[in-house]
């Protein structure tokens, strides 16, 4: 027996011990005992009549109970058991909250009654079946209580329950609970009793209105009280009684604009004004108190030291200090600030004008090339039969015909829809040019091959216009030349020429390097380059058989001709420029300075006004006669020397020829109205010539009425590009 | 893969399936249709055979997947797609080849006989089984057209233009072989590119690079129209006597600004002419006045008209077929074209027995097989000649024939679908 524990217990009573451990047997009494209720609860109160040992438990339990009251009259005691079996039933409810159990113990039907009123009967209540339930036999007398008390560790937590007379032994939970209950707190220990407020009336807005209350009629009604009380104001004011409070005024000038007399000029004098860098703000580097890993560990404080002034990345250590207070001063204070001032005051601060263009605004506004159409685009037809490059090409006025003359020393002439070769004529020599005459009631053909022009008669037109056309070279017959001995000598073909269709044949004293047709078709112009005469240039009449050589001066190496296709101009292109010359009044009207080196080829218009003068060093320049003799346009698309140049007679195109294998074609609308200048916009390259022996795209030609064009070629072909 | 529902018909009664929407893969293409079909029917009729079909939605031919397809003719996946099938045209099978001496600018044939003209400047008259029967020479440069004219009994009528300005009119006796020149049609001032026979086989058509369209009666006679211009050459006279009585043009007429490149008869008293100036015109025989102008963008090569679905079938120098519908009043609306040549177009033809086909020829070397029911890709190529193709012809016999600068003519046995000609 352990005094101090008797001692503890009764001073203590309502604290329970919770660190002294139950007996292990003990607690197994108590589990029993508490499966016991559990059977109970389930199985009815069939057990708790059998269950002998309980009922004496019980039955001692009571009578202790009855004697405590007697002998400790500790009215908080008995109150605290009574309380115990209180809870012990709570808390039966609340082990068993899943299952349904009545609050009142059911071994027991009596009721919630004083069980004073069972005390003097040997039973203390009924059972379910209405059998007695008999009191337990055993009674405890005072000893056996005190024993108990002494040597029962469980007697502390020994309830009894004067119900059924027995003596519960309360498990830690049980106690635990009542702990928490006289602690005054919940008994759920999971229960909290500070849940998050949720706020009736919060400052959001909600989608309905907290109440569907309508407003009440008041708050739509005007307050008589409100209007009476303003009907006294406005009273009062009216009569003078209430002043409006006196507005300070302010001008005192506690505030002012400093900048309202600003003089203007000035401001204007600084507009280019720069403000002066600012310093940037200070990083946690500069913090007396910096990060740790800011400051410096030793290998980069070694560095530091090592670095150059001007290397170092800051002027200064981060350094730790515990306080402001501690931070030393600044010991390069003095010369940061000058060296500051000395930035400010050599610093060159200019504005830097840059003009921002869009390189796409330069460009001018052209038209899409497919806006432009039609232009030829595709190859559709290659014309082969020769057998060396093709040097010169011409479509028959009806467009039907196309004629080439080639270095293989024949001219052959072509069906154009179907790439024919219809007639093949050997002239024996190299043919520079050839040239179909434009006037469409004669079939001719004019062909310049070494020193001899020939004009050919293909008789591959109807009857009548070979009829005509045979008539215009047989029309001189009757006025022989009187001048025998002239530079230039006419003949007839004779023989089998006869048969070939050669009529005419004109020897001249050089090599002829292109021949041209008025438009009229009468006069013939052949060209002789050379350095060295003013026999360059010949202008043969067709009808009379005349040839007449227009210059009397070498004015520079002779190109090519051509006829103005409508005015009695006559245009020689030498090596740099292009000399216009009025056939009428037998003076020169117009120098036109190409800015090339070596014109190589010249076309005019069809409407005469404007001139396209291809050159060797690769560029193409337009002249519009009504505008300056200096080039309106150079082209410079083709990479190598262009060798032709060609108008279409009927459709704003022209196209060029060059050794690069290609033929450019450009859309080129020329306008009556003066002011305008003609619209010049490339639209297509054509390829499909094979470059040999350096050369490419030797002439081209466009067709008279559709916008196809032909190119012959250094590959012995001629090509249709549709 | 998304599903779509597909309900199949078709016109033959023989391939008949039951008309429930099917779901079918949206990426199957014709294989895969055809397989299903075919499955169809053999659980239908334990004896068929696999057929190729070729499959048509909303009268378009399936030639990628129908996924695709439909996504490119805008039809919605959502809705149960119609798909018509038709058994699969089989490949044109080449049969003969029919050297000439020189290249071949015209061809045309009938059940029995085939006539080319050719640029050695003679026309030929072939058997349909490639043997050399006839040739008929007397034209002094390239023949550039030829037609038939009538061909009762063993004496036929046909006509060859020429480069040489002149029409000839030729009868020709099959059984004796014998051709001679009937009549020799002058008037022209250019080359005769083109010559068309009447559908009743008294008038002719001819036109010609000198922008005009002349009207020739077909009747042969025995006596010469006489001639306005007085003979000055003893030469010609001969030449004239040498080739039948000459001829003058009943009616000329006049409007195309550039060559006219190619002539047909819509019916006896239409006609319509296609130019290189842009333009193909409907006249009226009668009155000699033009009906109608239909205005395209690039020279036309050659026009063919199909009197089963009125559709006029222009060949163009742009590389497109393009058809036309004669008797719009604007006259400038393209209903299709069909692209796929690579070079002009220098020859079509639509098929005589089939409202939908038509054949090709085009400078890039090809005879292509039309159906326009498919207008991006051609049925079949035929790719047999190595050189420019010139003429294309199709029989009522199922023959196709083309002709071109290789110097051959080859013809192609087709057999149009029996149950398809009708549809």
């Amino acid at each position: 027996m352990e005094f101090g524990a008797v001692f503890r217990s009764l001073t203590f009573p309502q604290i329970f011990n919770f660190n002294k451990k139950p007996a292990e047997e003990e607690e197994e009494e108590e589990d029993e005992d508490l499966s016991d209720s559990e059977d109970s609860v389930f199985s009815g109160l069939e057990d708790s009549g059998s269950d002998s040992e309980d009922e004496e438990e019980e039955g001692s339990n009571d009578k202790e109970d009855g004697d405590d009251e007697g002998l400790k009259t500790g009215p908080e005691e008995s109150e605290q058991v009574e309380f115990y079996v209180c809870v012990s039933r709570v808390f039966r409810v609340q082990l068993f909250s899943d299952v349904v159990v009545p609050v009142q113990d059911i071994r027991n039907t009596v009721g919630n009654i004083p069980m004073e009123w069972y005390r003097d009967f040997p039973h203390i209540g009924y059972d379910l079946d209405g059998k007695k339930i008999y009191k337990p036999i055993r009674n405890k007398d005072e000893l056996d209580e005190f024993l108990d008390k002494m040597e029962n560790p469980d007697y502390w937590r020994t309830v009894h329950d004067k119900q059924t007379g027995s003596d519960i032994v309360l498990s830690d939970e049980q106690v635990e609970l009542v702990n928490r209950l006289q602690r005054g707190q919940f008994g759920d220990v999971n229960f909290n009793e500070y849940q998050p407020q949720v706020e009736f009336f919060s400052g959001d807005l909600m989608v309905h209105p907290v109440s569907n209350r309508p407003a009440d009629k008041r708050s739509f009604i005007p307050s008589l009280i409100e209007k009476e009380k303003v009907s006294k104001l406005v009273h009062a004011i009216k009569m003078g009684w209430i002043k409006p409070r006196r507005q300070d005024d302010d001008s005192r000038g506690r505030y002012y604009d400093l900048w309202t007399n600003e003089d203007s000029s000035i401001l204007a004098k600084h507009r280019m004004h720069l403000p002066a860098p600012k310093i940037p703000l200070p990083g946690h580097h500069e913090s007396y108190n910096p990060p740790p890993e800011y400051l410096f560990t030793d290998e980069e404080r070694a560095l530091w030291e090592q670095q150059d002034l001007s290397d170092r990345k800051f002027p200064f250590v981060p350094q730790r200090f515990s306080s402001l207070r501690q931070v030393p001063a600044f010991p390069r204070f003095i010369h940061e600030r000058f060296e500051r001032c000395l930035d400010l005051y050599l610093c060159p601060r200019q504005r830097k004008m840059r003009v921002n263009v869009n390189p796409e605004d330069l460009i001018p506004k052209l038209p899409k090339p497919k806006d432009l159409q039609p232009f030829p685009t595709t190859q559709s037809l290659v014309y082969r039969g020769h057998s060396g490059l093709v040097r010169s090409i011409s479509v028959s006025p009806s467009g039907q015909w196309l004629a080439s003359g080639s270095d293989d020393g024949s001219v052959r002439f072509w069906e154009v829809r179907s790439s024919r070769c219809m007639k093949t004529v050997q002239v024996g020599g190299a043919v520079r040019s050839v040239a179909w005459n434009p006037n469409p009631s004669v079939c001719l053909l004019a062909v310049a091959l070494d020193s001899v022009v020939l004009i050919l008669s293909p008789s591959l037109a109807d009857r009548q216009v070979v009829s005509s056309s045979e008539r215009l070279l047989s029309g001189q017959q009757e006025e022989e030349p009187a001048e025998g001995v002239g530079p230039v000598t006419w003949s007839e073909g004779e023989g089998e020429e006869l048969n070939q269709g050669i009529r005419l044949k004109i020897q001249h004293p050089k090599a002829v390097h292109q021949v041209a047709w008025h438009a009229k078709g009468d006069y013939l112009a052949s060209v002789m380059p050379d350095h060295s005469s003013h026999l360059q240039v010949f202008i043969h009449q067709v009808s009379r058989r005349r040839s007449q050589n227009p210059f009397r001066k070498n004015k520079g190496l002779v190109q090519c001709v051509s006829f103005h296709p409508v005015r009695p101009y006559f245009f020689v292109a030498t090596q740099r420029s292009v000399r216009i010359y009025n056939l009428v009044k037998q003076e020169m009207t117009k120098k036109l300075q190409a800015n090339s080196k070596w014109i190589s080829s010249m076309a005019v218009h069809p409407g005469g006004d404007h001139v396209v003068c291809g050159s060797y060093d690769c560029r193409l320049s337009w002249f519009d006669l009504d505008l300056s003799t200096k080039p309106y346009k150079m082209l410079r698309h083709h990479k190598k020397a262009v060798r032709g140049v060609a108008y279409h007679r009927l459709y704003p195109l022209f196209a060029s020829a060059s050794d690069d294998g290609s033929v450019i074609v450009c859309h080129g609308t020329v306008y009556n109205d003066l002011l305008q200048n003609p619209l010049i916009v490339p639209v297509k390259v054509l390829r499909g010539h094979v470059i040999t022996h350096d050369l490419g795209v030797l002439d081209v030609t466009f067709h008279p009425t559709q916008p196809w064009i032909f190119s012959s070629g250094s590959d012995a072909t001629i090509r249709l590009f549709t | 893969m998304s599903q779509l529902q597909a309900r199949f018909f078709t016109e033959n009664k023989r391939y008949v399936v039951d008309d429930v929407p099917f779901s079918i893969p949206a990426g199957a293409e014709v294989l895969d249709l055809s397989n299903v079909i075919n499955k169809l029917l053999e659980a239908k009729n334990a004896s068929h055979s696999k057929v190729e079909f070729d499959f048509l939605v909303r009268g378009q031919f399936l030639r990628t997947s129908l996924s695709t397809h439909m996504e490119t003719e805008g039809i919605s996946t959502e809705d149960v797609v119609e798909i018509e099938y038709v058994e699969r045209i089989t490949a044109p099978e080449p049969e003969e080849c029919m050297m000439h001496d020189d290249w071949i600018s015209s061809v045309d044939a009938d059940a029995e006989w085939i006539l080319t003209g050719s640029y050695d400047k003679t026309a030929r008259i072939w058997s349909v089984e490639g043997k050399a029967v006839m040739t008929v020479a007397g034209h002094t440069d390239v023949v550039k057209d030829v037609a038939w004219v009538k061909r009762d009994g063993l004496t036929s009528l046909l006509l060859t233009a020429s480069l040489d300005q002149t029409v000839l009119l030729w009868e020709w006796n099959s059984e004796r072989n014998k051709v001679k020149a009937r009549h020799c049609c002058r008037g022209h001032t250019g080359s005769v590119d083109t010559v068309a026979t009447d559908p009743t086989g008294s008038k002719f058509c001819s036109g010609s690079w000198d922008k005009m369209l002349k009207i020739w009666s077909a009747v042969p006679t025995d006596e010469a129209d006489e001639v306005e211009e007085p003979a000055d050459r003893p030469r010609k006279k001969q030449k004239t006597q040498q080739l039948g009585l000459t001829r003058t043009p009943l009616m000329t007429l006049s409007g195309h600004n550039e060559a006219v490149s190619s002539v047909l008869w819509c019916d006896s008293e239409e006609l319509c002419s296609a130019s290189w100036d842009h333009t193909i015109r409907v006249w009226d025989v009668e009155t000699g006045g033009m009906k109608t102008t239909l205005t395209g963008s690039k020279v036309f090569n050659c026009i063919s008209y199909s009197p089963l679905c009125r559709r006029l079938a222009s060949g163009s120098t742009d590389r497109h077929i393009r058809l036309w519908d004669p008797r719009t009043k604007d006259g400038s609306l393209v209903l299709l074209s069909l692209t796929s040549h690579t070079g002009w177009v220098t020859a079509v033809k639509w098929a005589p027995s089939h409202e939908h086909q038509l054949v090709s020829g085009s400078l890039d070397n090809l005879v292509k097989l039309w159906d326009t029911r498919s207008c991006k890709a051609p049925l079949y190529d035929l790719a047999a000649h190595e050189d420019k193709v010139f003429c294309v012809d199709w029989t009522e016999s199922g023959l196709m024939l083309s002709g071109g600068a290789d110097n051959k003519l080859y013809t192609y046995r087709y057999s149009a679908c029996q149950t398809d000609a009708g549809a």
